[in-house]
């Protein structure tokens, strides 16, 4: 009584005033009770062992572009955000436009174009998971070189400065002062950003229909007209892996601030 | 200030001059296995001015947040002027109304003018027009001296003007018990007279006052009572004149060693 | 090759009405998104119990599906788990909320937290009743604070309805590749599409920046 009182000026106590858990179980109960329990109960997921090549396969294409995101993005983007800081404008503006055409648009959008419209000015024609690499790449490449952009800004100028009076050429200047720190602050949010290109890679399947691992797992689903078991399957792989990538990521992210203190 | 029968069989009763207003008995406070109040029992009058002083983690602000309902009671009850705590919902709230609080920080609602954190309280818990609480904030911040800066931001002020306006939030809501917790701790040196001189002139009025403070020469000179606080217990109650000249406690004694 | 601009100037009304589709089901979304993750805030404001573990596990349930795969649980699975007819846009809109519920939950939770401790405590010792502590106190610095984040969480739904053309809704991009199929010129409205979306996004983009550095001075950090 005392602690309810006490808890009323804060929002958990106004939360239990609206009886907050009783909403819930209510909740609760009429999902259970709407639920189509025959289907339910003839659940099976024992089938999708069946087709467990394919589903490997597939995981094997989700991880080929997962880990060419993290790569091609790396590379690109920090050559990029080394472009960015030119001391030549036009070419810091191309980055910035590079960066904000690709920030700024859906990546299926961006997939669909390089499939479908970007043949037409090349003349030479990609397969859809070709299509699916270079869209990634591109699209990985944006999103990392803001994210170096951020590290290099966020090396002190004083440590640039002193790199510069002691007249170390600019190759060294960037691979040996102002690289190493700018990485190691933003090691955090590239692996972030991976693991959102690794949810973002089903979008090329979907898209594109190249053969990963959701795509796989909807394809079981036609195939077998159960869309639950195989769906839900997928989904929970994708869960439980994003999940734990970023558990790893937090903890990783507190070690390191942990050190710099 | 009656409005349901609850409130009547445990309300403000309108304490007369040199009546109790503030009563504890046998106060304990926990947080986990730590006692941070132990057994504290004391009585303010009406008109009085209290100060608490002793060393810090002897539980001072917390005595004084419990006075106002912010930290719950674990043991003993705490009686604001014929209002029990522990109580209801609407206990808590009669006390709050009755007791002002002025804390170390300040706490002024940043993102509201000056004359916003000075009606926004009288307006919405004591219901009164905006008229009638506009008056009002013009009249407390003539009387802490700040009347020509009504409507700028907190921001803009000083941290001792910040502290004066806090003052006047607190008395918008006529409170019959001012409580300080710390005031001037966080102010620049040459800011806190001017806080100070708000206090006294608020303790020359007749207001009802319980501080706590490390300002020795505002407590010996205003003070009508000082307690020495420490390990969660009330060791000392003396008047100034007797707390400040023969200390009767080895842990006072040290205490007013290190810091006069 | 040819860019033939034409071809987009006559089908112009197609192309508005999938524009059209796309920020109406964003803007029911968002609606959807501030009720869902107003509910699960509160519960993941709670310290302990229940609730907080419940608001805990459907943020991170939500945060780690990645959202294509959500919609197409939500299309093929949803209606047969509850034996329910939904229909494509009821699915587009359950889905995007039930996965942007779980952001904004986060962002209400950053700008609840983002209010100082001593300012709801003075509420407190004023007698201010909890309504308006909520309402005059707490809201307006949170959603100062929140504003940047929810306008770039906003893009994200924008950017989110291009996947609904997978499960049919006549958005943008679905448009687009019908257009396509029936004239040839994918180029054209792939094109098209690509600045339309541009042109709604990057606004809102440029502002959730400004907005941001703005804050980041004001609060020296």
């Amino acid at each position: 009584m005392i602690r309810a009182g006490t808890r009323a000026g804060t929002l958990g106590g106004l939360a239990n005033r609206w009886g907050f858990h009783a909403v819930l179980l209510a909740l609760g109960a009429l999902m259970l009770a709407n639920l189509n329990w025959t289907l339910v109960r003839s659940f099976e997921f024992a089938f999708i062992w069946e087709y467990r090549i394919a589903l490997i396969n597939g995981f094997g294409i989700t991880l080929l572009l997962t880990v060419e995101a993290g790569i091609v993005g790396i590379l690109f983007g920090t050559l990029f955000a080394i472009g960015s800081q030119s001391p030549f404008a036009p070419l810091r503006w191309l980055v910035a436009a590079y960066v904000e055409v690709f920030r700024n648009t859906p990546l299926l959008v961006q997939l669909l174009w390089i499939h479908f419209a970007l043949p037409l000015v090349t003349g030479i024609n990609t397969t859809a998971l070709v299509s699916g690499i270079i869209g990634i790449g591109l699209q990985a490449a944006a999103y990392y070189t803001e994210i170096m952009r951020a590290g290099i800004q966020a090396v002190p100028r004083g440590q640039i400065e002193a790199a510069q009076a002691l007249g170390l050429p600019a190759r060294t200047r960037w691979t040996r002062v102002v690289l190493p720190p700018a990485i190691r602050t933003v090691i955090p949010a590239l692996l972030n950003q991976n693991i959102s290109f690794f949810k973002a890679t089903a979008i090329v399947g979907l898209g594109l229909l190249v053969d990963d691992f959701f795509n796989s797992a909807l394809r079981v689903s036609n195939d077998t007209f159960h869309f639950i078991e195989p769906l839900t399957f997928a989904a929970a792989v994708y869960l439980v892996l994003g999940w734990q990538a970023g558990r790893w990521t937090l903890r990783l992210e507190r070690r390191l601030t942990r050190g710099e203190r | 200030m009656t409005e349901t029968a609850q409130d009547s069989a445990n309300g403000a009763n309108g304490a007369k001059e040199g009546d109790p207003i503030v009563l504890c008995r046998d106060v304990v406070k926990r947080f986990g296995d730590f006692t941070a109040l132990d057994a504290v029992s004391t009585e303010v009058r009406v008109g009085e001015v209290v100060c608490i002083v002793g060393p810090s983690g002897g539980g001072k602000s917390t005595f004084l947040r419990m006075i106002n309902g912010l930290e719950g009671i674990d043991g003993g009850e705490i009686v604001v002027d014929g209002i029990h705590l522990p109580g209801g919902k609407k206990d808590i709230q009669n006390v709050r109304r009755e007791v002002g609080m002025v804390f170390q920080s300040f706490n002024l609602f940043m993102h509201m003018s000056v004359r916003q954190n000075l009606i926004l309280a009288p307006m919405t818990a004591r219901g009164l027009g905006r008229k009638e609480a506009d008056d009002r904030a013009e009249r407390l911040l003539e009387r802490v001296g700040i009347g020509d800066q009504i409507d700028k931001y907190p921001s803009q002020l000083s941290g001792g003007q910040q502290q004066r306006v806090a003052i006047a939030r607190a008395l918008a809501m006529e409170p019959r018990v001012m409580l300080f917790d710390e005031p001037t701790s966080a102010l620049d040196p040459e800011m806190i007279k001017e806080v100070l001189d708000v206090m006294r002139e608020l303790a020359e009025s007749g207001m009802t006052m319980l501080v706590v403070t490390h300002e020795m020469g505002f407590a010996r000179e205003v003070a009508g009572r000082v307690l020495f606080m420490a390990d969660g217990q009330i060791l000392v109650d003396a008047p100034p004149e007797r707390f400040f000249s023969e200390a009767e406690d080895e842990r006072q004694a040290n205490f007013l060693s290190k810091i006069l | 090759m040819s860019f033939d601009v034409n071809i987009i100037l006559r089908y112009y009304p197609e192309l508005l009405g999938g524009a059209w589709v796309a920020v109406w089901i964003t803007a029911v979304s968002l609606v959807c998104s501030s009720a869902v993750g107003a509910v699960v805030c509160i519960g993941r404001l709670q310290k302990h119990g229940a609730a907080s573990r419940l608001a805990t596990a459907y943020i991170d349930l939500f945060r780690a599906t990645p959202e294509i795969v959500l919609i197409i649980w939500v299309f093929y699975c949803l209606p047969l788990l509850f034996d329910v007819r939904i229909g494509r846009y009821g699915c587009a809109i359950i889905a995007l909320s039930a996965y942007g519920g779980a952001y904004m939950a986060e962002i209400f939770r950053a700008g609840v937290q983002a209010v100082p401790r001593g300012q709801i405590e003075a509420a407190n010792a004023l007698g201010i009743p909890i309504f308006h502590i909520v309402r005059r106190v707490i809201v307006p610095p949170a959603i100062g604070w929140m504003m940047p984040a929810l306008v770039n969480f906003l893009t994200e739904l924008l950017k989110a309805t291009s996947l609904l053309a997978l499960i049919g809704v006549a958005e943008l991009i679905f448009v687009a590749s019908t257009l396509g199929s029936k004239t040839f010129a994918y180029m054209e409205f792939y094109t098209a599409i690509a600045v339309i979306y541009f042109m709604i996004i990057f606004p809102l983009s440029v502002y959730a920046r400004r907005a941001e550095q703005r804050r980041l001075r004001r609060t020296g950090n």
